[in-house]
């Protein structure tokens, strides 16, 4: 008993660290379209202050891997928030899914069962996650983004 | 082996339509707040992605991000819509006529409005004096005296849910000299409580759930005008005569006879109710028995079915109600004495 209690001590530390080489934080921020120096609109990120229905949100994720060996298989899943619309995403590899997380795919290839037994296409709106999958690995001490938009509900 | 791990909350669908795929009754229970006015006010969105990869060593681990929080601030905004048909007919003179109008919260919060109304604003005929506001406090659309709450500012201001709509009646009275087809407008105000103004002022902390509160499109002050429109009748009589002597000529004398014709003419819009044509037999006259017509028709000296009788002094023709627009023609003969 004891020697496994031991064991159990030298292998704890170790799987807490291997657990944190990749670490992912979430951020929001709202877009608001404003004058640009040019006078121009332009779409800025800015911290969220005040929020309300119609607001347009950017959730970003960032990952970094901060172990000594690259991270393979890098898979990201993002529910989308309840009371948010997803809207979009500008990075590439997205993959989403209309039910919940059951299946997957491009957009334009999901459909939407109603409740007269037909279905229909699926929309942005309809969007309950979003997925990515690095096809290469995070290298030691490499780091990125992706994000996706919203609209408050 | 990758295992790409499911977020907790996967399970829980939050779209109707995803709803519907599985379950039509799910879709029942868990039916999101299709509301107009959107996200509750006070709701907190939190975001929390996962992520999986392989460990060097072989085999696969997991990692949360932090939970980030955004809560929805609240938004100000009232509409207010005029409920008549058509303008409200109304006459001068009368009191309490109705408006009906409905208040309707477009934000997404619980918010009380101050109501107000506009009578002088132009634009219109007469000003109608505006005796009271009313909440339809039974809510059922209908007016009812002593029943319905007579609103009085800062004591009653009706607080209504996100999308909730009140009826709101103004009363008011009708200028006595309002003249027909004139038209008089009042406006129904409702402003929110918490604040108003321009689109995107906020109110620190004034929000539902200890947010700010935004002053949405409608600026948070919302209004509508009402109509009513008078109608007013008026009758004209024109008295005529002819005269028809013994001798075919048209002499007065003693002996003539005297065709009196009384033409009432009702003007204006509407109707005249009760109208009835009396008129005194001339002194030096003798009333020829028999002589009196309504539109050409011979009607009784009795007072008795027909609409017409001989007092012994004057002749009385009752035409009921006379709508605006026709003419009533009543005729008598008298003999000269």
């Amino acid at each position: 008993m004891k020697i496994w209690l031991a064991l159990f001590a030298l292998l704890a530390p170790a799987a807490a660290f291997a657990a944190d080489t990749v670490s992912l934080t979430s951020k929001v921020f709202v877009e608001r379209v404003k004058p640009g120096a040019d006078g121009k609109p332009v779409t800025v990120r800015e911290a969220p202050g005040v929020v309300t229905p119609g607001d347009k949100l950017a959730f970003v994720l960032r990952y970094r891997n901060a172990g000594a060996q690259p991270a393979t298989g890098f898979v990201l899943t993002n529910p989308i928030p309840p009371s948010v619309a997803f809207t979009g995403t500008d990075d590439a590899g997205a993959v989403v899914s209309v039910d919940g997380g059951k299946s997957w795919g491009a957009l334009a290839s999901l459909k939407i069962a109603q409740a007269d037994g037909t279905s229909r296409p699926a929309v942005a709106a309809d969007v309950t996650h979003i997925r990515w999958a690095l096809a290469r690995p995070i290298a030691a001490g490499a780091a990125g983004e992706l994000s996706f938009r919203g609209v408050v509900e | 082996m990758r295992y790409q791990a499911t977020d907790a909350k996967s399970s829980a669908f939050r779209k109707n339509a995803a709803l519907a795929a599985v379950s039509a009754v799910a879709a029942g229970v868990f039916a999101s707040p299709a509301s107009a006015a959107g996200t509750p006010a006070g709701t907190n969105i939190t975001n929390v992605a996962t992520a999986t990869y392989e460990l060097p060593s072989g085999g696969e681990t997991s990692v949360e991000s932090n939970i980030v929080t955004l809560r929805v601030d609240e938004l100000l905004d009232v509409s207010v819509a005029w409920g008549d048909p058509a303008d409200v007919g109304t006459s001068p003179g009368l009191s309490g006529q109705l408006l009906k109008f409905t208040v309707t919260n477009g934000g997404n919060g619980p918010e009380s409005f101050t109501l107000g109304t506009i009578a002088n604003g132009g634009g219109d005929d007469f000003d109608p004096v505006v005796t009271a506001i009313v909440l339809d406090s039974n809510a059922n659309g209908a007016f009812d005296a002593g029943v319905d709450t007579v609103y009085v500012p800062g004591t009653n201001d009706p607080q209504l849910a996100p999308d909730e709509s009140l009826t709101v009646f103004v009363l008011a009275v009708i200028p006595a000299l309002a003249g027909d087809g004139h038209r008089g407008r009042v406006d129904l105000i409702a402003v929110a409580k918490t604040g108003s103004g321009a689109p995107g002022a906020s109110f620190a902390g004034l929000g539902e759930g200890g947010g700010d509160a935004v002053v949405g499109a409608t600026g948070a002050d919302g209004e509508d005008d009402g109509y009513y429109r008078v109608a007013k009748a008026s009758v004209a009589f024109v008295k005529s005569a002819t005269v028809a002597d013994a001798f075919g000529g048209d002499a007065t004398a003693p002996g003539s006879t005297i065709t009196y014709t009384l033409a009432a003419t009702v003007s204006g819009t509407g109707s005249l109710a009760n109208l009835r044509v009396s008129d005194p037999v001339p002194a030096g006259t003798t009333y020829q028995a028999g002589s009196l017509t309504l539109e050409g028709s011979a009607l009784t000296d009795a007072a008795d079915a027909d609409a017409g009788s001989f007092t012994g002094t004057a002749i009385s023709v009752g035409l009921g109600t006379v709508a605006a627009g026709t003419t009533r023609t009543v005729t008598f003969q008298v003999k000269i004495d």
